[in-house]
């Protein structure tokens, strides 16, 4: 639940607000490449998808266009995409949740139907659809990092809360044979986009990276050019592939304000700015997509691992991507304090109720309403 | 999609939105309340309180009103120095129309936090149901540019609507559903619902016909767009469809307003005995609501007693409390209605049925 609430307008359609997006070589299967959307975090045991909206897998193939403090990405123009659709449910009366069904249209034009919670989900043409209520992988102490940021001071405590325990969350999961789905590679970049059907769809919500809008754009304090605005909306507005010029400077500068917080935490530098004043993680995190290198084999561990092999100018060892179970508040926070020169930090949370498995549809089954309201 | 083009002009006429069904939003509104119950940070005590009303406007439930106001209660006095708890608490206030409570928070929020403008917009929409008009617009004026167009249009509409000016609040309406950038069906149905309300009472059955039909297509469950549609049916001539709507209301809801509408309609079919069954409800629990919330329910009270309910003097004395809380000119024919129906010898137009003993 890294995106969740990641935006003003995000807030007034639960079943629209993207809250992770993962993807990894498939654990169970090392030709099979899976994303993994979720949407409506904390969400109760009626919850469904929209039927006004689109859920939109984009996939580019992508190169690395530089390494070192100018490392860089290069998204190919040309696009793949996995876009799932909903009905109204066709029977709410006394079922413990609504029946729904759902479609996937793929890459190369086919229609994989699937009816929402059936965990054999959707199958046809070499993929495997999933779609349904699961518990929520993720896990973090908010109220720590809030005051991480009014304090100024690191504020986790050994043993933390997290706030999403016991959740729950809409995952939409997607497993298929990359080199018979997809164009070029190995390395792609994902991106997941929720979209308002109709003749022009609009784009509602994007995430790619984990963190990006909340921990590292959202608080506006840090920031000397633009301390009142509210700037997610805008964000995701923006193509992930293609970032206006228009808009990029407010990026950057909150970027680099936030960052540059964030390095201060522990009193040291450990990512002094570049030439033209800016952080050497900016230009990187506002490539606002996770690239994941299909050709190597699962790892538990592998969040930026790509990135950063190309910041130290040396080849990634690992798939890249995001893994269910990493726990990326503890990486994204050692990351920006220290860039790993210093000991690990640690939110204090370290797992999350259940587990995600290495099998498909790979998250937990959905948590029991804990209800009894105080 | 409910056509509007024969309520509005066609150069009006707007694209069809793309909306989430109103079934699916409802499970989805339920699902965010359910998720957030048990839940305690501040921020998810007021999304869950902001939820609780919600679905109290649109299912007409009056116990989620009351939740509602009883968590925010709390919440102040568990953080007290937090303004988005006395924001919280100042929504359910104005549900309850204890106005200048609402405003006091309203006052604490502001020290806590004196640029946030949210809770300038709440005040605005608190001065505006107290019928102070001009104050309320220039409060919005004041602080509308940090919204976006639909916020701002849309605040518009209630106020010109209550005002009575009829064309502007059609046209902020229009601008409404133009800039709606969102797939919830709520917030357009809320606006679909203000404008019926408005076009009944300037007396154009038609045009409100079309609005709460809008609104119902958007969210089937919105309980005060299928009373009003009710309502309007009724006076156009076809009680059978309005009891068809409101016998299910006044079964599921805790409001007594669809008992009072199912009352006065089948007492004017001359169906007395179902008439009186209903009228027995409504006026037991509107003692229940006046005397637990006395400034909320004062003008339906008093609506209930000038018209089915047949007791005058409790419909002035309500009509007076109402008028005490909001000045605004519905407040006053309302009052006006109830000086006339208390006059020595009149007997309202409106009143039915023998009264009803103490």
């Amino acid at each position: 639940m890294s995106d969740h609430f990641s935006g003003p307008r995000a807030l007034t359609d639960p079943a629209a607000d993207i809250s992770d997006v993962f993807a990894f070589p498939a654990p169970d299967n090392g030709q099979h490449l899976v994303m993994v959307m979720d949407v409506f975090g904390k969400s109760g045991p009626s919850a469904v998808f929209s039927d006004a909206v689109i859920y939109r897998f984009r996939i580019r193939p992508v190169d690395i266009a530089a390494t070192g403090l100018e490392a860089s990405f290069a998204p190919s123009e040309s696009e793949m995409i996995f876009d799932f659709v909903f009905d109204v449910p066709s029977d709410t009366g006394g079922a413990e949740r609504p029946v729904q069904y759902g479609r996937c249209l793929t890459p190369n034009g086919r229609t994989i139907s699937f009816r929402a919670d059936d965990e054999n989900g959707g199958v046809g043409d070499g993929v495997q659809v999933y779609a349904g209520q699961r518990s929520e992988p993720f896990f973090l102490d908010v109220r720590m990092i809030e005051k991480t940021a009014a304090t100024g001071k690191l504020s986790f405590k050994p043993k933390g809360a997290d706030t999403l325990y016991g959740t729950n969350i809409l995952a939409i999961v997607v497993k298929f044979d990359w080199r018979k789905m997809l164009e070029g590679g190995p390395l792609f970049a994902v991106v997941c986009e929720t979209l308002a059907a109709g003749k022009r769809p609009v784009r509602i919500e994007r995430v790619g990276r984990p963190e990006i809008k909340n921990v590292s754009l959202s608080f506006k304090m840090f920031d000397q050019v633009n301390e009142d605005l509210e700037i997610r909306d805008l964000y995701n507005s923006e193509d992930a592939f293609d970032l206006k010029p228009d808009y990029f400077d407010t990026y950057r500068v909150r970027m680099n304000a936030n960052l540059a917080f964030y390095d201060g935490l522990d009193g040291e530098v450990d990512w002094p700015f570049d030439g033209h004043g800016n952080h050497p993680l900016t230009k990187l995190l506002l490539a606002d997509f996770l690239v994941v290198d299909a050709s190597m084999p699962f790892a538990e561990t592998s969040y930026f691992e790509i990135e950063r092999s190309m910041l130290e100018g040396r080849s990634h060892i690992t798939p890249g991507g995001r893994w269910l179970n990493e726990d990326i508040m503890d990486f994204v926070f050692t990351l920006y304090v220290n860039g790993g020169n210093g000991p690990p930090v640690n939110d204090g949370v370290d797992a999350p109720i259940a587990w995600s498995s290495k099998a498909f549809p790979y998250l937990a089954p959905p948590n029991p309403p804990k209800g009894g309201a105080a | 999609m409910t056509d509007l083009s024969e309520t509005f002009p066609l150069e009006l006429e707007i694209e069809p939105l793309s909306l989430t069904d109103g079934l699916i939003a409802l499970l989805n509104l339920q699902a965010q309340i359910d998720g957030l119950e048990g839940r305690h940070t501040c921020a998810e005590a007021a999304t869950l309180i902001d939820l609780l009303i919600l679905r109290g406007l649109i299912l007409g439930r009056i116990s989620d009103y009351e939740r509602a106001a009883q968590l925010a209660d709390r919440q102040v006095g568990a953080a007290t120095a937090d303004a988005a708890a006395y924001m919280a608490r100042a929504r359910t206030r104005a549900v309850f129309h204890r106005f200048a409570e609402a405003l006091d928070d309203l006052d604490s929020a502001d020290r806590m936090s004196p640029h946030d403008t949210a809770a300038k917009r709440e005040r605005a929409a608190i001065m505006q149901a107290q019928g102070r008009f001009d104050e309320a617009l220039s409060t919005y004026y004041a602080v509308i540019d940090g919204v976006g167009q639909f916020e701002r249009a849309a605040a518009l509409v209630g106020l010109w609507a209550e005002r009575g000016e009829a064309d502007t609040a059609q046209r902020f309406y229009l601008d409404s559903l133009r800039s709606y950038r969102g797939i919830s069906p709520f917030p357009v149905a809320l606006l679909d619902f203000q404008l019926g309300v408005m076009w009944m009472r300037h007396a154009r059955l038609a045009e409100a016909r079309t609005c709460f039909e809008a609104a119902i297509a958007r969210v089937p469950a919105y309980a005060a767009a299928q009373g009003h549609l009710a309502e309007v049916e009724a006076d156009l001539g076809n009680p059978e469809a309005a009891l068809g709507r409101l016998y299910p209301l006044a079964v599921s809801s805790d409001d007594p307003d669809y008992a009072a509408q199912l009352a006065r309609i089948l007492g004017q079919m001359g169906r007395n005995d179902e008439s009186s069954v209903w009228r027995r409800g409504a006026a037991d629990r509107y003692d229940e609501l006046t005397t637990a919330h006395p400034e909320a329910f004062a003008d339906h009270a008093a609506e209930f007693w000038l018209g089915p309910g047949n007791d005058p003097k409790k419909g002035l004395r309500f009509a007076t409390l109402n008028l005490e809380a909001r000045k605004t000119p519905r407040a006053r024919d309302l009052l006006t209605q109830a000086l006339n129906a208390n006059t020595a010898g009149a007997t309202s137009a409106r009143c039915s049925g023998a009264a009803l003993p103490n």
